[in-house]
């Protein structure tokens, strides 16, 4: 019977398929694992730097009745060029994950492009850089590779770059856009300002600092190089943070792939019976009625 | 004797974390020494080795690439890019000094600089 034969060939192909997923759930959540360490352990790290930061923006503000007069600290209400950075992993097959960065990504440059900013796209990660490139998109910048394995020095030269031409005032903002890490069955897109940095977030007036001894004695010099780090760490943190968020995301899009499978293979399975048993009962009327028209 | 605590991060992870008798840093404007109850301070730091001696005696060195240090009375935390450190009790020495020189080297800081570092580490490596 050829709907029989049919039937089996589906079942052993769809139990593949099953066989793929599964591993590939194993993979990522093995993968997740390390990543979060490398998150918790990364983590110290962002805290001692925020805190030194407040220190010495604190200690600036004390002495400069005006408030913060730095350019890493200025404040631009109505920005006309914006830079985007944006994460995105270098492969599929993890959900929405991909999707839901270039939707912010898409959205973000709709608004700017409403208020008349000029807006300056650097993609890392494939699957981003083919969409926007797929829809004709210009992208200042294309990075592969960066987003699958993190490492500080890359993720600093890259940044830097874009800081340079902030401080050159080629832009006014650097936004950084990605999905990050909840826990193992969250994602949450991230949409960060890097520069100018967001005095609000660190928590000023909060420390006391009139004891502080500066070295070398020139507190701009040593507040420039600090948030240059800051900005190279928020970069680093992210693509962690999303390769951690990317790692869970396709975690579950496997498991539920997986557990589809397994669906379909039953629901085939008892298709195949049916079609097995049919196939008996034909077969045993024929030689049943074959041996009444012998009587 | 009394001791600080020592903290060196970088942001692969924690270097070092824990109790010392003192510690020499390659600050931007030269190198110093800290002890406890040092007057706060905070500071650039260059390519170089951190010294510091542990409160049985004992001293390990820390190449690094480039980073801060912040002085409190009674702590000392360094915030550094990249680091290797060189103990005596360690087994894979050699391999840690060839680190320590790939570190170094590829640091932007000036060729004097570099090379005093790298000296400097190629004695401790004689030393342990």
């Amino acid at each position: 019977m050829a709907n029989l034969k049919e039937i089996k060939r589906k079942i052993s192909s769809v139990k593949n398929t099953q066989k793929t997923t599964n591993a590939m759930k194993l993979v990522s959540s093995a993968k997740l694992k390390r990543t979060e360490e490398l998150a918790k352990k990364s983590r110290v790290y962002a805290e001692k730097l925020t805190e030194l930061l407040t220190e010495i923006a604190q200690k600036m503000q004390n002495a400069n009745a005006d408030g913060l007069d730095n350019v890493y600290f200025r404040d631009v209400q109505n920005p006309k060029k914006v830079d985007i950075v944006f994460i995105t992993a270098d492969k599929g097959l993890c959900g929405g994950f991909n999707s839901q960065t270039i939707k912010s990504v898409s959205r973000l440059l709709e608004e700017y492009k409403a208020k008349d900013v000029k807006v300056r796209l650097r993609a890392v990660g494939r699957k981003g850089i083919d969409f926007f490139k797929f829809n004709n998109i210009e992208l200042s910048d294309e990075i592969i590779g960066l987003s699958a394995a993190p490492d500080f020095k890359t993720a600093s030269e890259f940044i830097s770059e874009v800081a340079d031409a902030y401080v050159n005032g080629d832009t006014d903002k650097i936004i950084v856009v990605h999905n990050g890490y909840v826990n193992m069955i969250t994602q949450e897109l991230r949409v960060d300002q890097v520069l100018p940095v967001d005095s609000s977030r660190l928590e000023l007036n909060s420390v006391s600092t009139s004891e502080l001894e500066v070295e070398p004695d020139d507190d701009d010099t040593l507040l420039d190089a600090l948030v240059k780090r800051y900005v190279e760490y928020t970069m680093y943190y992210s693509l962690i943070d999303s390769l951690a968020a990317e790692h869970s995301a396709r975690m579950q899009a496997m498991d539920a792939a997986t557990k589809n499978a397994k669906e379909m293979v039953k629901e085939l399975n008892i298709a195949y019976n049916k079609a097995r048993q049919e196939a008996i009962t034909t077969e045993l009327i024929e030689i049943i009625s074959g041996m009444e028209s012998m009587k | 004797m009394e001791f600080m605590k020592l903290e060196i991060i970088t942001p692969n992870g924690v270097i070092f974390d824990g109790e010392v008798k003192q510690v020499n840093l390659p600050g931007s404007e030269g190198e110093f020494g800290v002890l406890a109850g040092h007057a706060t301070l905070v500071s650039l730091l260059d390519t170089g080795v951190i010294v510091y001696e542990k409160t049985d005696a004992k001293e390990v060195a820390v190449a690094i690439n480039s980073g801060y240090v912040k002085v409190d009375e009674g702590k000392t935390t360094c915030i550094v890019d990249g680091a290797v450190a060189l103990s005596g009790d360690d087994s894979d020495l050699a391999k840690a000094l060839e680190e320590a020189k790939a570190l170094l080297k590829s640091t932007e800081s000036s060729n004097s600089a570099i090379a005093a570092a790298v000296a400097k580490v190629e004695q401790i490596g004689k030393s342990f």
